[in-house]
């Protein structure tokens, strides 16, 4: 004896049925089709015909089956969604980004043979962790929407979860005198590592942290740019708000002052050999060793960063705040 | 011009969501079984399918708002569902609601009303 579609769409139905419910819903649903067909053959159908247009008009068993066993249809319901957005943006948002950092120094630091071994290594880790973030993080909640049956989580939204509005444009004072007080700072220390030494070699005479023949021209070269830097700040503070000529000169300037002090770090002509002997860390400046990439790495890294930030205030810039709606609030009442 | 249609509908079942509940519950109070059910709503005007209507009577049952019996006298055993005395209750309340916002939504449709300018 074949199966009926009857028989077939039951046990569709039932498949995904707790144990405990299947055999009354098996009874009555089988109960209630044949109702239907035979309403449908009543009214002249012929029988076949009549038992594929019931079945039709029951639909995806799967649905069916959810609707018994009060089962949502969707991954995350509307309860969770915000929190699960939210997560998401924080894990995409930072955690990758520290992530992808954290693994370049990681290659770096392992003395790589060449460029592409580090961008391989460095993409397939991003590659991993962006499919790994957003599975388990998904699958997660998905695990919650169908045990905490959509209660939302403890996190109720309220008002001071609120972001900030945008920087209105104006610029700080803050940002010039911080330049200022950098290159103050920046002057102190070189002229002081030089005039007063802090480490000594075994006969006694104080040996400079920076490299005697950095004097020459590499130091004058940095001076020249952190004044640039002063002025450049001034600048944009007069200026009143930020530009893309501005965000072009600051990405210049970043890019000359961290290119300089990479190619310083990797070819170690940075530090004093004397000084690099003397506290026992020559191999580690040595192009290659680890403080070498890390140093490097930072100064980099500062520079990206500053050439971001630069381009980030710029962009914020065009976005003009909403403003003044105040007055369209409430006319009706 | 579909698009209106889609918005319509869309709108009418928004409307509509609550009251094969409500239905459900007023007409149980004479037991019945799930095809019969669905053929008297329909006659009533307030039409659902099969696959809405099922699940909805094992829910409203498992709520307590429901009772049910197997009746097997016939060569056909079939669920027969009855309102029970919380579902007469919830029934009472719901159709108090609806009679309520039935009458603001035409208190609100009279001429003068509900368009101040």
């Amino acid at each position: 004896m074949t199966a009926t579609l009857t028989d077939r769409y039951i046990w569709a139905v039932q498949r995904s049925l707790p144990e405990q419910q299947r055999d009354d819903i098996d009874r009555e649903l089988r109960g209630s089709i044949a109702d239907a067909i035979d309403a449908r053959v009543e009214a002249g159908a012929d029988a076949g015909a009549a038992e594929r247009e019931t079945i039709v008009e029951l639909g995806d068993p799967y649905r069916l089956a959810a609707g018994y066993a009060d089962r949502p249809l969707h991954l995350i319901g509307p309860a969770l969604f915000p929190d699960y957005i939210r997560l998401m943006k924080v894990l995409y948002g930072i955690v990758l980004p520290i992530a992808v950092v954290g693994v370049t120094l990681g290659v770096l630091l392992s003395q790589p043979d060449s460029a592409g071994e580090v961008i391989g290594a460095v993409a397939a880790t991003a590659m991993g962790l962006i499919v790994h973030l957003g599975f388990w993080t998904t699958l997660v909640f998905a695990v919650i929407e169908r045990t905490n049956a959509g209660k939302p989580l403890a996190s109720a939204w309220n008002p001071d979860m609120l972001p900030d509005l945008p920087a209105t444009g104006a610029v700080r004072i803050g940002e010039p005198i911080a330049s200022a007080v950098f290159l103050l700072i920046m002057t102190v220390l070189v002229l002081w590592q030089q005039l007063f030494p802090f480490v000594t070699d075994d006969r006694g005479e104080g040996l400079p942290v920076l490299a005697p023949a950095l004097w020459t021209l590499w130091l004058p070269v940095l001076a020249v740019i952190a004044v640039l830097e002063l002025a450049f700040a001034i600048a944009v503070y007069r200026a009143g708000r930020w530009s893309v000529p501005f965000a072009v000169v600051n990405a210049v300037l970043a890019l000359a002052a961290g290119g300089i002090l990479v190619w310083l770090f990797t070819t170690n002509q940075f530090f004093d050999p004397r000084f690099a002997a003397q506290l026992e860390i020559g191999s580690l400046v040595a192009p290659g060793g680890v403080l070498a990439v890390v140093f490097a790495f930072v100064a980099a890294g500062v520079a990206v960063w500053d050439i971001v930030d630069g381009a980030l205030k710029t962009w914020r810039q065009r976005r003009p705040v909403a403003s003044s709606n105040a007055g369209r609030t409430s006319t009706v009442s | 011009m579909w698009q209106v249609s889609e918005i319509e509908s869309g709108h009418l079942q928004e409307l509509r969501r609550g009251t094969v509940v409500l239905a459900c519950l007023l007409l149980l109070r004479e037991p019945d079984y799930g095809y019969a059910l669905l053929e008297r709503l329909a006659a009533a005007g307030i039409a659902t399918d099969g696959n809405t209507l099922y699940p909805l009577l094992r829910r409203l049952e498992k709520q307590g708002l429901l009772a049910s019996d197997w009746n097997t006298d016939d060569a056909r055993p079939r669920k027969f569902y009855r309102t029970s005395a919380e579902g007469a209750v919830l029934a009472a309340q719901l159709l108090e609601d609806w009679s309520a916002l039935t009458r603001a939504l035409h208190e609100l449709d009279r001429p003068g009303k509900g368009d101040r300018r």
